[in-house]
């Protein structure tokens, strides 16, 4: 199958009308970054409490408001995971005074509101761990092994609790009492104790991140670093790679267009900036190059025929010939982080559309930025009286064979 | 077959072995170390915990603590000052001032003896300098030995919080300094966050002190005790009541939890639990005088400055002693604990912490890998659909692409996270990108009239720097990740540039192989299915 044989489009005729969509399409990102005053971070840069809890049923959003804005904690933001589970709730509390365990606080707050009856005697096996658990067993003793020779009873029943634990997370949360029946490979007698000295609280805890003013300052200077210094490497490798001012430049300004619309579009879609999208962004950087050089690497081995060609021909040229090879590739990469949008869970979901709006601008913008600012450069420099044609790179590929035709029919025979 | 070319397979075959037998090696040596039952682990179990997983993917709590050196600063202050006072009695000094910041300063008045002075400010205090004037001299460390004292204190704080971590029985634990006052610690696999918080941060200085007189209030107390020799301590609230009741207590403690050689959890009186001590050599002599010489009065054990209990002098006490509060189980089991393995140097502030509990992780799991396997399997689906027999060439160099990938997370004990899930599927995406250049010229070729095997070589030397190009230029931005960010990032980071590492050998030289392996033998073919 070949879906683009010998194509000849003419992509460099829509140069400019493509310059002011790149314009459009970074106004609009502003324009919602503007509205929001300011990027929307995650905790991770901006500091705060994010918990992530998973209920029996639907949550009710506006009672556990209710129920948390008693706690005095400041402005409490709740949210259902709408696309990936339907009954998480994602809680994030603002940045506290020193000292305070928000995690604990919040979930002690809001089981005491869920729940009706509580038993300060019973634990609360949705929420307590392995630990507590296995510490009461061996305590009670259900199974009666203390004093039995070769059997540690804290280790007996640290395994059962861990049984236990497993089993909840199969099921998600135990939803009643009759769910510890279903745990295999336990003994009737711990089950029993546990039905009889536990109660199912209405949640567990899926995460809960809590990031201090210092490490959120310290991680978004990491950030932005990583950025400007994997931009720094870019521009060093092309100008390494190409000897060439425009290329360098196109490139560069290719890879700065493509993180600005991303985010932009990130804003706009009302996501929020956080490590892995950052790490999504760092990796959007090296994609967007990787793309732009194999457009530049076509055009720079069409230059070293000996015919006198305008700029913008052999430059039309090479997109035309690597086309077939920048949409199948970016078709492989989009393949791969569709599903890991639809299906990655939510940690990947904002990871996975970041790259998939990157991988979309990065394909247009290795056409209609890169290649376009190399032949604008070159334009201007002739209206100049001076021709600009980049230098022979130093680094050459292996010549296995003498130099063959291109795939052109009119170079056929040469 | 050409000899070369047996060579070439001859090394891929090799490689697929190693890389087969490696994972599976270290998979039986994970598993072994873990295993508890009988028996030994399974091919499964060896095949499940190859790759050492992130706490993202394993369920853990991850926390960022920073120990506030001031404290540890100000206790070797308060350590000077005493050592000052009591060396220099005869000079005739002045009162002690009460302490600001991490100086102090003793009073002169023309009887002090200022010549004894310096000698003892000299002989004992060397990391202290002075200044004189305004009727008193004033002690501040040197730059130097307060960077010691600091650099001690975390050092300290770094072995204490390992110490309790290793009795709490986490497996493979992660306690480590970070930078200059920072910790970082991971526990894998813990899901009592709030347990494991409370247990670290408990600074667990104990006290015991002579009472002077309560429980009282505070008002009381203040208006009758106001001088250096005393300080006011509140006391642990009994459960039920809101009535706050304090002690005025000896500012001098008889024994600290320095003096203390053991500790465990014990059962008091009426099923209550509590907590026993016992002290060293050196404490029991102090604690037997202390207490010889007090028969009667009261003794306040006092813990992170709040009296536990305030039980009556009966008898001489020399060996050990009983903490009795109003403890659970736990608590009394992790006083215990924190005691024997020492106070820390000074006070911890969580600046960063994460929990992952067990079902996220498993979640998190059975969702990376399902998506990971569907968008592999549309890869090569696309593949296969557009490149006919050379597709499953691609395929085959991808699949071993992934194989040596597990199989170098494996061996390199490399840490797998969520976003590593995520870029092990990004470098599948990516490294078809080798195979597609190469197939891309190999069809330039052909369409220009080369013979087939012609067409073959050129298409893989003329991508050759192409493909270099595509590489290092996603490995320079994830070296750059690398530096940045918690576990998860970096999880992906090395995921990432080891996979695309690999793809250069799996989708040049294996396909290539491949390829002579299918043409190379023949002397005439007619077409390249691609």
């Amino acid at each position: 199958m070949e879906l683009f044989r010998q194509t000849n489009i003419d992509f460099l005729k829509y140069k400019w009308w493509a310059i002011g969509l790149s314009w459009a399409l970074i106004a609009l990102g502003l324009f919602a970054v503007f509205v929001q005053k300011g990027l929307k971070f995650g905790i991770d840069f901006s500091g705060g409490t994010a918990i992530a809890i998973r209920l029996a049923e639907r949550p009710d959003i506006d009672k556990m408001r209710g129920i948390l804005d008693g706690a005095g904690l400041g402005e409490i933001g709740i949210q259902r995971y709408e696309e990936t589970e339907k009954n998480s709730v994602l809680i994030r509390v603002q940045q506290q005074a020193e000292g305070r365990d928000v995690t604990t606080e919040v979930l002690r707050v809001l089981r005491q509101g869920l729940q009706a009856e509580t038993d300060p005697n019973k634990i609360d096996i949705n929420t307590e761990g392995r630990a507590t658990l296995g510490a009461r067993l061996a305590a009670a003793d259900p199974d009666s092994v203390a004093g039995k020779p070769d059997v540690n009873p804290a280790d007996y029943y640290a395994q059962a609790a861990e049984r236990v634990i497993d089993r909840r997370s199969e099921l998600g949360l135990f939803r009643s009492p009759a769910d510890v029946d279903s745990v295999a490979d336990v003994s009737d007698a711990v089950k029993a104790w546990i039905k009889a000295n536990t109660v199912t609280g209405p949640f567990v805890l899926l995460s809960a991140e809590n990031v201090g003013p210092q490490v959120g300052a310290d991680l978004q200077k990491k950030a932005l670093q990583a950025i400007i210094w994997s931009t720094v490497g870019m521009l060093v490798y092309i100008a390494f790679r190409f000897r060439s001012i425009p290329f360098g430049v196109g490139a560069i300004v290719a890879l700065v267009h493509d993180t600005l619309i991303t985010i932009g579009l990130l804003a706009l879609l009302g996501r929020e900036l956080n490590l892995v999208v950052v790490a999504a962004l760092l990796t959007l950087i090296g994609y967007s190059v990787n793309d732009t050089v194999v457009v530049y690497d076509r055009v720079r081995e069409n230059l070293k025929t000996p015919k006198k060609e305008p700029l913008e021909v052999v430059v039309n040229r090479s997109i035309n010939q690597t086309l077939s090879r920048t949409i199948l590739t970016a078709g492989a990469t989009f393949l791969v982080v569709v599903a890991l949008y639809f299906l990655g869970g939510e940690v990947l979901n904002t990871f996975a559309l970041t790259l998939i709006i990157g991988i979309l601008i990065g394909t247009y913008s290795s056409i209609y930025v890169a290649a376009a600012i190399v032949v604008i450069w070159n334009d201007f420099k002739k209206r100049r009286k001076l021709a600009v044609v980049p230098a022979p790179a130093k680094v050459e590929p292996p010549p296995a064979q003498p130099v063959a035709p291109q795939g052109k029919k009119k170079q056929k025979g040469r | 077959m050409g000899k070369k070319l047996r060579w070439r397979v001859l090394l891929i075959v090799l490689v697929i072995v190693g890389a087969v037998a490696g994972y599976v090696f270290t998979g039986y040596q994970h598993a072994k170390k873990e295993w508890t039952g009988p028996g030994g682990p399974t091919l499964r179990d060896a095949l499940k915990k190859a790759i050492k997983l992130g706490l993202d993917l394993r369920g853990g709590i991850h926390l960022v603590l920073q120990v506030n050196t001031a404290d540890a600063v100000k206790a070797e202050r308060d350590d000077a000052a005493e050592t000052l006072e009591r060396e220099a009695k005869d000079a005739g000094l002045g009162p002690l001032e009460l302490p600001t910041d991490f100086s102090f300063a003793v009073a002169v008045t023309p009887q002090t003896d200022q010549a004894r002075l310096e000698d003892v400010a000299k002989r004992f205090l060397p990391d202290w300098t002075y200044s004189t004037g305004g009727g008193k001299w004033t002690f501040t460390p040197k730059d130097a030995s307060r960077r010691v004292i600091e650099d001690n204190a975390v050092a300290q704080a770094v072995e204490t919080i390992r110490n309790r971590v290793d009795e709490f029985g986490v497996a493979e634990p992660l306690i480590a300094r970070q930078g200059k006052d920072r910790i970082l610690v991971q526990l894998p696999g813990i899901d009592d966050p709030k347990r494991v918080k409370d247990l670290i941060k408990n600074t667990a200085f104990l006290e015991l002190s002579l009472v002077e007189s309560g429980p009282s209030t505070e008002e009381a107390l203040k208006a009758q005790f106001s001088g250096d020799q005393h300080k006011i301590v509140e006391a642990k609230t009994v459960a039920g009541t809101r009535e706050r009741t304090f002690y005025a207590v000896k500012r001098q403690a008889v024994i600290t939890g320095r003096d203390l050689k053991n500790a465990r959890p014990s059962q008091g009186q009426f099923g209550s639990h509590s907590v026993s001590f016992f002290l060293t050599a050196a404490g029991s002599q102090k604690f037997g005088t202390a207490t010889g010489a007090n028969i009667g009065k009261q003794l306040a054990i006092i813990l992170d400055n709040r009296v536990q209990s305030a039980p009556n002098i009966k008898d001489r006490i020399t060996e050990q002693g009983v903490i009795e509060g109003s403890f659970t189980a736990e608590e009394a089991n992790d006083l215990a604990l924190v005691l024997r393995a020492g106070a820390l140097p000074a006070g911890l502030t969580y600046l960063e912490e994460r929990t992952v509990g067990p079902s996220l992780g498993l979640d998190s799991i059975k969702k990376g890998i399902t998506a990971s396997v569907v968008g592999a399997i549309l890869v090569f689906v696309a593949i296969a659909l557009y490149y006919r027999r050379a597709g499953w060439n691609a395929i085959f160099a991808l699949i071993l692409n992934a194989l040596f990938l597990a199989a170098a997370m494996a061996l390199f004990e490399a840490t797998l996270t969520l976003p590593g899930i995520a870029g092990f599927i990004l470098t599948i995406g990516m490294a078809v990108d080798s195979n597609v250049l190469v197939f891309e010229r190999i069809r330039e070729e052909l369409r220009a009239g080369r013979a087939p095997k012609a067409a073959i070589e050129n298409g893989f030397s003329k991508a050759w720097s192409t493909i270099i190009d595509t590489h290092a230029t996603v490995v320079i931005s994830a070296l750059f990740l690398l530096q940045f960010g918690t576990g998860p990032v970096k999880g992906f980071a090395v995921t990432l540039i080891i996979g695309l590492l690999i793809s250069m050998f799996t989708a040049v030289f294996v396909s290539h192989t491949v390829f002579e392996l299918e043409y190379g033998r023949r002397q005439h073919i007619d077409t390249v299915s691609i």
